[in-house]
């Protein structure tokens, strides 16, 4: 594709990497301000999975709270219930989130279901997966919660190197979402994005690429997901509900800006920022927040990253 | 009402569907646009009536400048429109959708109904019937028909005689050609050239977005390259 | 048994008049109102707001339904101005979102100042014997006025001119433009109808158990199931689906566990939306 050499092609996550590296070394004094820097990197990995699933594909997922949740309890409820350590568990975790959202994404090809009618089922799905999570407390605990501490990771119990986990996590994440931009597959992303019916006219199986993308997506949530998930120590359904997880995730995509490279890092970082603001207000959060999306998708459709791009005029991926 | 476009340019994002284009139908004047597929007929249509938006150009009625109208709004002028589609409604009656067109003339509809059953028999037959059930022939009819409901004074038809059997296509000019004669404005866009240029005054030629020949339509019909063109 | 049945048909209603609100607002204006249940409870709180100034429990009733259909007339004019200026799916998403924010706003906003509102109404008469079946008078009072509401949402819709615009629009919007119907306009009336008709289903819930400011979400989800399952462009079909889910709400909560029973009622509901995603009654695609 481009010509120019890899370094320059991926400078900016070389910066990102730098940047993102720093922070244990700002934040070390506060273990506060070290979970937030965690969380948010977990999110920036769950905003990257749905910039594939929804910015480029335009599966409209409302579920990611529950794909996360599921891989998340999967595995925790086999790691306690079959003494299975996580290195079997993790996967299994992540191999149902990734079936899930293949399977949405496959019956919604199939029927020829618009965006409105996965996003519904999706929704239906994600209560489905809370009622599941609490009416069988017998596994889950329900409300309460599931403890997901245990012996083999205790990699996890050291904040830093659970943040810089998350960081090799996102990483990957990164290099899978540039593997595939940089792909065929990736050119017939920007294709389907743009107008789908033209693009399936001029050859493109659009039916593989939204599998694909769905498969995708729905591993790095689920992989963020499970370890999420001992990473809290424990996890209980309101952790992964709508108003957790899709809602911020929605909220950081379209303010970093949808189909860029930056956009779901930044919009997570910024979002994180904004919580920490909203905090204190309590009960009203939830009232910025709606706030917040109707102001950005009135005013600021195309998020940050495309608004830098026209304001400093430089390129940003 | 006289209707003109001058000088219209369309595009449909960077593809340029029609480049300059200018045209008139004068009062009770009939007129023909033909071309082949692709050529911008659709488009030059609906611009006239305010479906699509042009890029430059003025869009006139009566000689006073009328961008920017709304469909609905040029309906209430008296320009109707009958798109290739029909868009009838179909869960609804022949009769509600023959209403429904006289929405915004309500004066002396029960009089047009009547002579839309005269124009069209069958109608009469059908009115109960749910239009989505009826033949491509039959909605056609109701197309026409809820556009007449208006009480039209230019009257937009394209490609009227497309998904009818050659019969019912005959039947259509004779009802074409009275409308004609009761002083109606027609602008027909057509593929079945002969027909067309029989039925009206004048013709435009439309290929690849612009003019390419108008003029009297007994003289196109004359035109040899027309004539090995479009009538084999 | 036939208890539960009641109890079925009963929330059934309920459930389609919130959902028919939902359907009329997508076929008019193309756009899914995911702040309907937040209209409901807007309802509810108005009419308790003037119970508490003294007002008669009926006008407080009807002037809760009035609250909530001015307050959909607002919506529509300001808020969902932007949306309206796209088409097709790019207003879909536009109005997804933005009704999905308002009704942020609004839950955020009543969960805030009303943190303890319930809103519960009794009638005089608690219950009533009709034909040695024991009812709850406010079951069957709800029901008879969501039944009335339907009846003459239908006489409306195919006696009146207006009515049969409303109708043009949904089975066709571009057909309606070309017989000179302007669809905004029509549409404004129909949100403030819709929200109404969800004011009344808030209101329904303060009779028949009790309504609190955090239903809002509950609600929408419910009405847009059934408006989904019944087919979003079919009202027909949103009655049939909004009494079928209700039923089958009903006997699953009777026999299982309430968590059970939802995902019951969800599962039934993807899987109607997934065997006949036009809805039940669709003739055209």
């Amino acid at each position: 594709m481009s010509s120019r050499p890899i370094f320059s092609r991926y400078a900016d996550l070389v910066l990102l990497a730098i940047l993102l590296a720093l922070v244990p070394a700002i934040a070390a004094d506060s273990p506060y301000y070290l979970r937030i820097a965690t969380l948010a990197v977990v999110y920036m990995g769950w905003t990257v999975a749905f910039n594939l699933i929804f910015g480029h594909t335009k599966q409209l997922f409302l579920c990611l709270g529950a794909l996360a949740g599921s891989a998340a309890y999967v595995t925790a409820v086999l790691s306690q219930q079959l003494q299975l350590s996580p290195w079997i568990t993790i996967p299994i975790g992540v191999s149902a989130a990734a079936g899930l959202g293949v399977l949405f994404s496959y019956v919604a090809v199939l029927r020829g279901l618009g965006v409105i009618f996965l996003g519904i089922v999706t929704l239906a799905f994600s209560l489905i997966f809370q009622n599941l999570v609490l009416g069988l407390r017998q596994f889950t605990n329900g409300e309460t919660g599931l403890v997901t501490r245990t012996q083999d990771l205790t990699l996890l119990d050291h904040p830093v190197a659970s943040y810089y986990l998350f960081i090799v996590l996102l990483a990957l994440a990164l290099f899978v979402y540039c593997s595939v931009m940089a792909s065929r597959m990736g050119i017939a992303f920007r294709a389907l994005s743009d107008d789908e019916q033209t693009a399936e006219l001029s050859g493109i199986d659009v039916t593989t690429c939204k599998i694909i993308a769905a498969a995708l997506g729905s591993t790095v949530i689920g992989l963020f997901g499970a370890l999420y998930g001992f990473y809290n120590g424990i996890i209980s359904p309101n952790l992964f509900s709508f108003v957790s997880i899709d809602i911020p995730v929605l909220i950081s995509l379209l303010l970093g800006g949808m189909r860029t490279r930056l956009g779901p890092i930044i919009g997570a970082a910024l979002f994180a920022v904004i919580e920490e603001f909203v905090r204190p207000f309590g009960e009203l959060n939830v009232l910025v927040y709606g706030v917040l999306l109707i102001v950005l998708f009135v005013a600021f459709r195309e998020g940050l990253v495309v608004m830098l791009r026209k304001a400093l005029g430089l390129s940003i991926p | 009402m006289v209707v003109r476009v001058e000088d219209i340019h369309v595009s449909y994002g960077p593809a340029v569907v029609l480049r300059g284009v200018s045209l008139e139908a004068r009062v009770g004047e009939a007129v023909a646009v033909i071309g082949p597929n692709g050529a911008g007929k659709t488009t030059l249509l609906r611009t006239m009536i305010g479906m699509t938006r042009p890029t430059r150009g003025c869009i006139l009625y009566d000689g006073k400048v009328r961008n920017g109208l709304r469909a609905f709004e040029t309906a209430r002028l008296g320009i109707i429109y009958v798109p290739a589609e029909k868009e009838l409604f179909p869960g609804m009656t022949v009769l509600e959708n023959l209403e429904l067109g006289s929405y915004c003339n309500v004066e002396d509809a029960p009089g047009r109904l009547g002579y839309v059953f005269d124009l069209f028999p069958r109608l009469g037959e059908r009115r109960q019937q749910l239009a989505g059930t009826l033949s491509g022939g039959e909605q056609q009819m109701v197309a026409i028909g809820r556009a007449l409901m208006g009480g039209p004074k230019v009257l937009l038809l394209d490609e009227p005689s497309t998904g009818l059997a050659p019969k019912m296509v005959a039947e259509l000019y004779q009802q074409l050609a009275k409308l004609k004669s009761t002083g109606l404005t027609l602008i027909v866009a057509e593929q079945q050239v002969p027909l067309v240029l029989s039925l009206t005054d004048r013709a435009y030629v439309l290929e690849q977005g612009a003019i390419r020949l108008s003029g009297k339509s007994a003289d196109i019909q004359g035109n040899p390259e027309i004539k090995v063109a479009y009538l084999g | 048994m036939t208890a539960t049945l009641f109890d079925g048909i009963v929330q059934g209603l309920q459930l389609s008049l919130l959902a028919v609100g939902i359907t009329l607002i997508f076929g008019l204006g193309g756009v899914l109102n995911l702040a309907h249940g937040q209209f409901a409870v807007i309802g509810g709180v108005a009419a308790k707001l003037l119970l508490n100034w003294g007002v008669h429990p009926v006008l407080a009733g009807i002037g809760g339904i009035i609250a909530a259909g001015l307050f959909g007339l607002l919506v529509d004019r300001s808020l969902l101005v932007p949306a309206y200026r796209y088409r097709g799916e790019e207003r879909l998403l536009l109005g997804l979102i933005l009704t999905l924010g308002l009704s942020f706003v609004i839950d955020g906003y009543l969960n805030y100042a009303l943190p303890e509102f319930s809103l519960m109404l009794s009638l005089p008469i608690p219950a009533v014997q009709v034909a040695t079946i024991p009812m709850r008078t406010a079951g069957l009072a709800t029901s008879l006025i969501a039944m009335m509401v339907f009846l003459a949402l239908f006489l409306f819709l195919r006696r009146t001119l207006l009515g049969k615009t409303i109708r043009s629009i949904i089975e066709n919007e571009i057909g309606a433009e070309l017989c000179g119907i302007d669809p905004s306009r029509t549409r404004t009336i129909i949100v403030g109808l819709a929200a109404m008709m969800a004011g009344l289903a808030g209101i329904a819930q303060g009779l028949f158990s009790s309504l609190g400011t955090e239903m809002g979400p509950e609600f929408t989800i419910l009405g847009l199931l059934v408006a989904v399952v019944g087919g979003v462009r079919s009202i027909n079909g949103t009655l049939v689906a909004g009494v079928f889910l209700g039923i089958i709400n009903a006997f699953a909560s009777r026999y299982v566990g309430a968590y059970v029973a939802f995902i019951i009622l969800l599962s039934v509901a993807m899987v109607t939306i997934l065997l006949r995603p036009t809805g039940l009654l669709a003739r055209f695609t």
